[in-house]
This record gives C-alpha cells, sequence and structure tokens, in this order.
C-alpha cells in the first residue's frame, strides 16, 4: 500500500508508534548524526549514515549473553531482557546488511539473543534521495532504493514523503496514523530514485562487483597496507561484519560477554602454538576484500560489501577507497 | 524507560595525550559501543584501544566500595568512615612530624577539576607542596628544558599544524603504536608530499615509510641533533633574521657544535655520515620543518639535555611560530598535560605559577597559610616514603610497576603509615594500601581533560559508577570539608570557574563553553579563542636561549634494553588488559632481539629468557626481529608478570629529576641454560 504524509506529520507517526515500541532515531548530538532513543527531538534525516551501523543493534560489540550468580555451589543465570523496538531511518545498504546477517546468524547453530531482538523489532526504512559521496551502494545491489526487509518505507519526495508498507506490522503501524495518511503513488518516487542511482553510478562508473572481484588478486596490498596501523576500525563499522568472541568476566559471580571481534586483528588469526597464517596487514586486508566479494556470496547468496562507505569514512591510511579497484 | 533507553554522549578517549573525541553507545547503564567523533584532532578515526574502550567500564573486577585494611585483609567500609579515618591519621602524621612527611601523588588520568582540587588539598589542607604527577616519568625534562628556553614546556603547534610541514622529524617516538592520532596527520602529511626523518634505535612503522631512517645507537641522540645543527649551520640554512630578532646565545654554542662533524657523530651514534647529511640538509631545507618527540627523548639522565639539543635545532632554523614548524612532545596519558597545567607539581600553582612568586594570591583567595619551601618530586617521594615520607595518597596510580626499580617501590610503600589508594581496578598498588577508594571512570563523571596539543576538552559522564564508586573531584572536596576548607563546589564546572579565576591561561575557559568545542590554551578571557599555535609574535620571555648540551660517554654495555609499549595496551594494564580482546593481541610480554644476536646465544623465537640488571631479573621470551639492531633488545613494561621497570635504576636526570626509565643495560640468558 502507498500513502502521501505530510513532512509535518511524520513525528506524530512516530509518536503513535512508540505506543508499542521504543523508538530508535537518528538525531543530531553536539552536531554528529547518531542513532538514539527518540525523544522528540528533531530527526537527522539529511545528514550522513551515523556510523554506528543498524546492524549492530542486533549484534552489540559488547553485549551480556547472560549473568551468573553463584550460592552455595549452584549456580543461577539472568539473561538480559529484550524489548520492542522500531528502528526508524534504516538506509537501504544497511537493510540489505541486515539480510545478510540473518542468513547467517539464524542459519544452523541459530543464535537465541540475535533471533530475539529481529524478531521484536520493527523497521521503517528510508530510501536516499541525497547519497553521499562516499555512497557506492548502487554498484553494490545494496541501494539507494530498498526493495524488502522493511515494515514501512519512507521517500522524501521534497514537499512530502512517500510512505510504502512492506509488512503485516508495517500496515499495523500504518492504521495507527490512518487520518495523517492520503492515498499515494510512486511515480513521483520512481523518478527520484532513478536519478538518486544515476548519481551514485555517475561517480564511480568503472566499478562492479565483478571488477572488484578481479581486481583483488592484482593489488599490491603490501604497499597499499603499509600505513595501516591495525585499528579494527574498517571492520567495527562494516554493517555486515559480524566476527564476535566471548569471555567470562567475574568469578564467582559476573557474566558472559560477547564482542564484536576482527580478522583485521593479528591476534584474531594467531594459533594456539604461536603460529600466525596472517601475520602481516597486507594478508589479512586482502582476505578481508576476499572473504566480502568471494565466500559470503557463496555462503549466503549475497554480497558482503553493501557500499556504504563506512570503512572509508574511518581509515587511518586511507586505503579503502574504491580507487584501489579501478 | 529512561535507564533501558539507548543514548550516544560525545566525550574524549581516556588513554594517550592525542585527545580523540568519541561518542559512547549506552545501553542499560552499559557501554556497548565506541564510534569516533568527525571533530579534530582524529576526525573520524580512532586506535583499537579507542574502538574497544567499552571493554573495561562495565567490568566486574570494578571497585566498588571503599576499603580498609584489617591486619592482611582489606574490608569493607563506609565513606564516611573512611575520609574521617584518612583526615584523622593525616593529622596524628603532621603532628608528629611536620607537614612535610605528607605527599600526594596526583594521576594523569584524572580530570582537570580532581588535580585541581587534590592539589589545593595537599597544599591548604595538609600544608604541604609534596605534590607532584607521573608527568615527573615522561616529560619533566620537556617542561624543563622548553619552559627555561621558550617559556612554556608544552607542545607548541597543535597537532593539524603537521598537515603544513614539509619536512617532519621524529626523533625517539613511535608514534603510530603510542599516539596514533598524531601519526593519521603524519601519514596524511605524507601523502600530500611532506618528507619524513626517523631517529630510532628501532625500525618503528614510521621508520618503515620515512624517506630517511637514523638508526642511531640508544641514547646517543644528542650527538646526532648536534651534528644535524652543525651540518645546518655550515650549509648557511640557518634562519639569521629569527636568530638575532627573537633569540639569544646562539654564538655561544657556534664553538661547541662546530666539533660536532658528522663523522664525530657516525663514531658516536652508528649512522653513517652522509646519512647524517641527508637528514639535515632535509630538515633544514624545509620551509616549515616539525620535530616531534616522545620518551625516547625525554626518559634519560639527560632527559633535558636531549630535549635542549630539539630546541637548539628548531631556535637556529627558525622553525617555531608558525603553522606547519614547530616541537611536538607528544604526551602520554589523556590529562598528565592538565595534570602539570593544574600545578599537580612540587614547585607550581595552576599555571605554572611559581610558588616563590604567587604564594600570596593563592593564600589570598583560598584564605589559608601556604608552605613556602619547594616540596619534593614524585621519584624523591618514592624514594623516601617510609623515612621523612610517612603518609601518602596515591590518586590512580600504580606506582608499584611504573616506577624505575619498582622491588624497592614496593618496600618502601609498605612502610609508610598510612598510604590511600583511590582507584577504579585493584592493581600491584592498591594491595598495599591501608584505605582504598573506589572512583568513577572517565565515563562516569564530567570534567575537563588537556590533551598534549593544550587543548582542553569536554568528559561527559555516559554511565553510572558501579557501587558506591565516586568521582575523585567529589572525594577532594568532602576531604577539603574535613579540614576545614569550605570548597561548596556542586559541580566540577563550580571547580573549573575557580580554576579559571585563578589561572591567566585558563582565564576564558568554562564548561558552557566547552560543550562548543576544545579550546587551546592561553585562553585569558571568555571572548579570547584560544591559542593554537605558540610564540607567533614572540616569545613570552623576551628572547628564546640557545644553551650548548653536549653527548655524555656511553659505557660498552651487554645489551641495552629500551622499554616502550605496545599499541594494544596502556601502562601497567589495568584497563587495556580487562579488555579481552586487547589481551588477546598481545597477551604476554616479549623482548625484541636481532636474528644475529639470538643466534649467536642458541636462542630461538619464543625461547623463555632471563634478563638481569643492577636492580632486578625478570623473565620473557624472546621475540626474533630485524626491526631492533645487534646489542639492542626492546621490551614493553604493561605485564605485572614481565615487570621491565624491575630492571630498570634510580639514575635521575639533573634538571628535572626524570629517572633513566627508557633503557638499562642488563645481560641475558636462556631460561633453560
Ligand atoms: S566493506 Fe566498507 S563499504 Fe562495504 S559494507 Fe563494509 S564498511 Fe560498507
Ligand atoms: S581502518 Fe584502515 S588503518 Fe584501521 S585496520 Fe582498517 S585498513 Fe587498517
Ligand atoms: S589515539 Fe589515543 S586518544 Fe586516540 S583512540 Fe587511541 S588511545 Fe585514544
Amino acid at each position: 500500500m502507498m500513502f502521501f504524509l505530510e513532512k509535518r506529520d511524520l513525528p506524530e507517526l512516530l509518536r503513535r508508534a512508540g505506543a508499542f515500541f521504543e523508538i530508535i532515531a537518528p538525531v543530531l548530538i553536539n552536531g554528529e548524526p547518531q542513532l538514539v532513543s527518540w525523544r522528540g527531538e528533531d530527526l537527522a534525516l539529511s545528514a550522513p549514515n551515523p556510523l554506528l551501523p543498524p546492524t549492530r543493534l542486533f549484534l552489540p560489540p559488547r553485549e551480556t549473553l547472560f549473568t551468573y550468580l553463584q550460592e552455595s555451589g549452584l549456580y543461577t543465570f539472568e539473561v538480559p531482557e529484550v524489548r520492542n523496538r522500531l528502528i526508524f531511518g534504516l538506509r537501504p545498504c544497511d537493510l540489505r546488511a541486515l539480510s545478510l546477517l540473518d542468513r547467517i546468524m539464524l542459519a544452523e547453530p541459530f543464535d537465541e539473543l540475535y533471533s530475539k531482538r529481529r524478531r521484536s523489532t520493527a523497521i521503517i526504512a528510508l530510501n536516499c534521495t541525497e547519497p553521499d559521496e562516499s555512497c557506492f551502494c548502487a554498484q553494490m545491489g545494496a541501494g539507494p532504493e530498498a526493495h524488502e526487509g522493511f515494515d514501512l518505507l519512507l521517500t522524501d519526495l521534497g514537499e512530502r514523503y512517500l510512505l510504502e508498507t512492506g509488512s503485516p506490522a508495517g500496515i499495523m503501524l500504518a492504521r495507527a496514523s490512518e487520518e495523517l495518511l492520503e492515498r499515494g503513488d510512486d511515480v513521483e518516487k520512481r523518478k527520484l530514485m532513478r536519478e538518486s542511482r544515476d548519481r551514485i553510478m555517475s561517480a564511480r562508473p568503472w566499478l562492479s562487483p565483478e571488477r572488484m572481484r578481479s581486481r583483488l588478486r592484482e593489488i599490491d596490498w603490501r604497499s597499499l597496507s603499509e600505513e595501516c596501523i591495525s585499528c579494527g576500525g574498517c571492520s567495527f563499522v562494516c554493517p555486515t561484519c559480524h566476527c564476535f568472541t566471548i569471555a567470562d568476566l567475574g568469578l564467582p559471580d559476573g557474566e558472559r560477554i560477547r564482542c564484536a571481534d576482527s580478522c583485521i586483528l593479528s591476534g584474531f588469526h594467531r594459533m594456539a602454538s604461536g603460529a600466525n597464517p596472517k601475520a602481516r596487514a597486507e594478508e589479512r586486508l586482502s582476505s578481508w576484500y576476499m572473504e566480502k566479494l568471494e565466500h559470503m556470496p557463496v555462503r549466503t547468496g549475497l554480497l558482503g560489501c553493501v557500499g556504504c562507505g563506512r570503512c572509508d569514512r574511518v581509515c587511518f591510511s586511507g586505503l579503502h577507497r574504491t580507487d584501489i579497484f579501478r | 524507560m529512561q535507564v533501558m533507553a539507548l543514548d550516544a554522549i560525545e566525550t574524549t578517549c581516556v588513554y594517550c595525550g592525542c585527545g580523540c573525541g568519541l561518542y559512547l553507545h549506552v545501553e542499560n547503564n552499559k557501554i556497548i559501543a565506541v564510534t569516533p567523533s568527525l571533530k579534530p584532532p582524529a576526525r573520524g578515526r580512532l586506535c583499537a584501544k579507542g574502538w574497544l574502550l567499552h571493554g573495561f567500564a562495565n567490568h566486574p573486577d570494578r571497585l566498588r566500595e571503599p576499603l580498609m585494611r584489617r591486619g592482611d585483609r582489606h574490608v569493607q567500609t563506609s565513606w564516611s568512615e573512611a575520609l574521617s579515618f584518612i583526615a584523622r591519621s593525616f593529622d596524628e602524621i603532621k603532628r608528629d612530624s611536620g607537614p612535610d612527611a605528607l605527599a600526594v601523588l596526583t594521576s594523569a588520568k584524572a580530570t582537570n577539576e580532581e588535580n585541581y582540587l587534590l592539589m589545593k588539598l595537599c597544599r591548604a589542607a595538609l600544608g604541604t607542596n609534596n605534590i607532584d604527577n607521573v608527568a615527573r616519568l615522561c616529560h619533566a625534562p620537556t617542561l624543563f628544558a622548553l619552559g627555561s628556553s621558550l617559556g612554556s614546556g608544552s607542545m607548541t603547534n597543535p597537532i593539524a599544524s603537521l598537515l603544513h610541514s614539509d619536512v617532519i622529524m621524529i626523533i625517539g617516538s613511535n608514534t603510530t603504536e603510542q599516539h596514533p592520532a598524531v601519526a593519521l596527520h603524519i601519514m596524511e602529511a605524507r601523502r600530500n608530499g611532506a618528507r619524513i626523518v626517523a631517529v630510532d634505535p628501532r625500525r618503528t612503522k614510521m621508520a618503515k615509510i620515512a624517506d630517511l631512517h637514523l638508526q642511531l645507537r640508544p641514547g646517543t641522540d644528542i650527538a646526532l641533533l648536534n651534528a644535524i645543527l652543525s651540518i645546518v649551520i655550515r650549509e648557511g640554512m640557518i634562519d639569521e633574521e629569527f636568530i638575532r630578532s627573537r633569540t639569544e646565545g646562539f654564538v655561544d654554542i657556534l664553538d661547541h657544535i662546530a666539533e660536532y662533524t658528522p663523522e664525530v657523530a657516525e663514531r658516536i651514534c652508528g649512522v653513517p655520515a652522509g646519512l647524517i647529511h641527508d637528514a639535515a640538509v632535509m630538515y633544514g631545507g624545509a620551509e616549515a620543518a616539525a620535530i616531534v618527540y616522545a620518551m625516547g627523548i625525554t626518559q634519560h639522565a639527560h632527559g633535558t639535555d636531549n630535549v635542549q639539543a630539539i630546541v637548539n635545532l628548531a631556535l637556529a632554523t627558525g622553525n617555531l611560530g608558525r603553522d606547519g614548524s614547530g616541537i611536538y612532545p607528544l604526551r602520554g596519558h589523556q590529562n598528565v598535560q592538565g595534570a602539570c597545567d593544574m600545578g599537580a607539581l612540587p614547585d607550581y600553582y595552576t599555571g605554572y605559577q611559581k610558588i616563590s612568586e604567587f604564594r600570596e594570591k593563592f593564600e589570598g583567595a583560598w584564605d589559608v597559610e601556604l608552605p613556602a619551601s619547594q616540596g619534593m618530586t614524585a621519584v624523591e617521594i618514592m624514594s623516601s616514603a617510609g623515612s621523612e615520607i610517612r603518609g601518602m595518597y596515591i590518586s590512580g596510580e600504580n606506582p608499584a610497576l611504573s616506577y624505575p626499580d619498582s622491588s624497592r617501590i614496593r618496600k618502601s610503600l609498605e612502610s609508610l603509615d598510612l598510604l590511600v589508594v583511590s582507584e577504579i581496578f585493584p592493581t600491584e598498588t592498591t594491595r598495599m594500601a591501608d584505605v582504598v577508594l573506589p572512583i568513577a571512570s572517565f565515563a562516569e563523571k564530567y570534567g575537563t581533560v588537556t590533551s598534549t596539543e593544550r587543548k582542553v576538552q569536554l568528559i561527559r559522564k555516559a554511565i553510572d559508577p558501579p557501587g558506591n564508586a565516586l568521582p575523585e573531584w567529589v572525594v577532594a572536596a568532602r576531604l577539603l570539608e574535613i579540614f576545614g576548607i569550605s570548597s561548596g563546589y556542586d559541580t566540577s564546572a563550580d571547580v573549573m570557574r575557580e580554576i579559571a579565576a585563578l589561572t591567566p591561561s585558563y582565564g576564558g575557559i568554562s564548561h558552557e563553553r566547552l560543550e562548543r568545542g576544545g579550546i587551546h590554551w592561553p585562553c585569558p578571557t571568555q571572548e579570547h579563542h584560544g591559542t593554537p599555535v605558540l610564540y607567533r609574535d614572540g616569545f613570552p620571555r623576551g628572547r628564546a636561549v640557545f644553551r650548548h648540551v653536549d653527548q655524555r660517554g656511553m659505557e660498552d654495555e651487554r645489551f641495552t634494553l629500551i622499554i616502550g609499549r605496545s599499541q594494544y595496551h596502556f601502562h601497567t594494564g589495568s584497563m587495556t588488559r580487562r579488555v579481552c580482546i586487547l589481551e588477546r593481541e598481545v597477551p604476554e610480554a616479549f623482548v625484541d632481539m636481532n636474528p644475529r644476536d639470538a643466534a649467536a646465544l642458541g636462542i630461538r623465537n619464543g625461547t623463555g629468557l632471563i634478563l638481569e640488571s643492577e636492580s632486578g631479573t625478570i623473565r620473557a621470551r624472546a621475540r626474533l626481529s630485524d626491526d631492533v639492531r645487534e646489542g639492542m633488545l626492546f621490551m614493553p613494561f604493561h605485564f605485572r608478570e614481565s615487570p621491565a621497570n624491575m630492571l630498570t635504576e634510580w639514575q635521575l636526570d639533573r634538571f628535572s629529576k626524570i629517572p633513566a626509565l627508557k633503557m638499562v643495560s642488563v645481560s641475558i640468558r636462556r631460561e633453560d641454560a
């Protein structure tokens, strides 16, 4: 179903959804867009995509899996509560990343906490009519327009929004604001999305997954990585990265935590013997791209890079420029 | 609802002195993620420690309640009991042995407000100037040499100024590992055409990407710098106008400098004369050249002379007071600059106001009589612990692992009548304390910190402290009250108001203004925008001074062990070793050794080694690496299992009293031999 929504009515629509969900939305905090619980602040919808990928709300970089408490030799466990949430303003690239994570985390062995969070979260996605210069989602087939995986989808038509439903939950959310909506069509949206896609494509007309794959083995990773300091940043902001490690903190009481790990760090690859097959940064970087461009597609059917451009935004050495694939 | 909410709070990284801005993403009173802030200095980047900053604040090992010693054990107590016990015991010691039997060591991890109040507590309530901070172990020589020659003992230019340099000389700094945000700027400058000269006994990452790497023998920096200066003079690359109008003492050093020919330096430093020449021409020929240095320069018994050699070179070439030029001493801790600015020093009040000149001003402001005699430095305090010093308050430091000759330190600390330690985690030092105070971490309080580039920035509260832990400024304010010095601070912003009123260089700084971004001091008034580049229009002391310094003789040593750090850990590891991924990256100490030395001694990668010096013996595994030259070893000091500082000695620099922590002569043998 398609509706038009006046811009001034968006906060009201969200407020009504707030009766069922905790609303998470991008707002400016000290001038920078961040995903936070929304309390009616102005929404930062024209700012660049926040650095913390929204996929991390389902698999936080540090999370408590359970706490344990010992009493006379017996342990009791407490599992954290998961709440109903609505993420507003998720971008198409991140939405694609989320489908990829689903295919990994919800396959056997099934991840319970991830699945719980996934099931209790509704998503209002936002198509990108004003792509950032670092975006190359169109080349990766992940954006700038979302086609699935959302409950509601919003497109900024300038004067008003186009609101599309994508699931029964989305229809329910739309019903709750029925009188704010007016039947609509996607004529204007289709035009805007075509323009947006053209803009992204023409910024890097030569870029494509095939091009990247064929360049993988030609790139001089050694000289490219000489300034890499192995900070791990590129993988900590990548919406498709999902490796983690688990640790028990505290004795006799404490918590089992899970935290984001990264194959960019050398210790990730070190074996118990001390031998390390990927001791050099260049080996880790090339295998990072190999994973995204070759292995993930085989495992999940989806490309491991969605073109969000975050890795480039945080890199010390500036090596994640797409021109390396040129 | 409110507690569960997802929030993002902008604050400043707690680890190194770069002062990177970051957002803590918080849910349910826990830090779940960290992302960089897009503002300067780091503009969207962090090092691994920063990215993993969600790892320690919520750790269950955190100290939650005040503890008091009962026999061999620590038992839980209340704040009021702990604080009144501390006040009573300090009073008793003061009555029996006088105020100078007490001492305070403040923390470079604590905020400016906290350092200020502990400084006030020490001087106004305890009545002694025996106060110091960890800067004594890292940049006391900088304070002394830059202060006496130029007027201010701190970085002359902001980090971003490096982007305007044509040549950057890095000396005694493993910048990529220890000051990543500075390295970021150096690498960016390099990509835009700047040339890099690395001076380091080790082949560090910077050395690998540098245009020139001068791999000198450890401890021979003065010979090298003097030789560079002598070449610059001979080649006519000095800035005569600058020397004439803005400096003094140049002619006095000319004769001495001439003795340091490249050939003499080659003999002393082991660096080919031609390479020294190339480096000199590169630095001397630059339009704007910067010198970046760190502990490799300062942590020597001739640390002050080392810094002076750098000053001489920068002055002779006029590389001060302009964008892209300058001297960059890199500060190790988040707030070691601030701790010094706040007067946590035995001879200064806030803003480097000498106690000999400004005592009346502070007596008037605080309405008490203040001690007149200069206090002891950190290392002197430690060495008199148990004799002249009987009671000590240590805030957030771990001298039992970080000071030279650590087995001696442990003995001194044990023989104190009263040792109070405030900390966030149990450490080797809290174990010896009579009273342990649980303190709020950087994520659990408001305040300001001053980064290596003299930039005062806010830290903001993101989560609640664990248990009954309190921000240290609250603790210090309560102690002041107990000692009858009214404080009346409701927030740390109130403390900053008092600091600003008493400190000209912080005069225009307030929390309200900092909400809109950091400010470089000096910032004398509310209207002033701060001073990123010092000495643009002259030196505060009139003319900058040249002072000739000589290379000291080097004894022939067995192995020279260089002590430093790893990128993945911070100091004694009380925070980073609790972050599982950082601990996984570098889980134990290692000794880097040149493969040729190793072959001669039958040592292989991973062989257990025993290292022995005059002061102590430790063990660690060998790691073979071409990055160290023959005769040299390198090891980090983060690991209590292999405490490198058990090996170091109490050799002090005569000006700044910094101990020679950087290197020590050791013998090695295989563990199984
Ligand atoms: S590889 Fe980079 S551009 Fe691609 S999805 Fe990950 S962070 Fe985004
Ligand atoms: S962000 Fe850049 S510097 Fe950091 S690990 Fe990735 S490639 Fe290396
Ligand atoms: S460079 Fe320093 S300030 Fe920046 S993230 Fe790393 S430790 Fe923190």
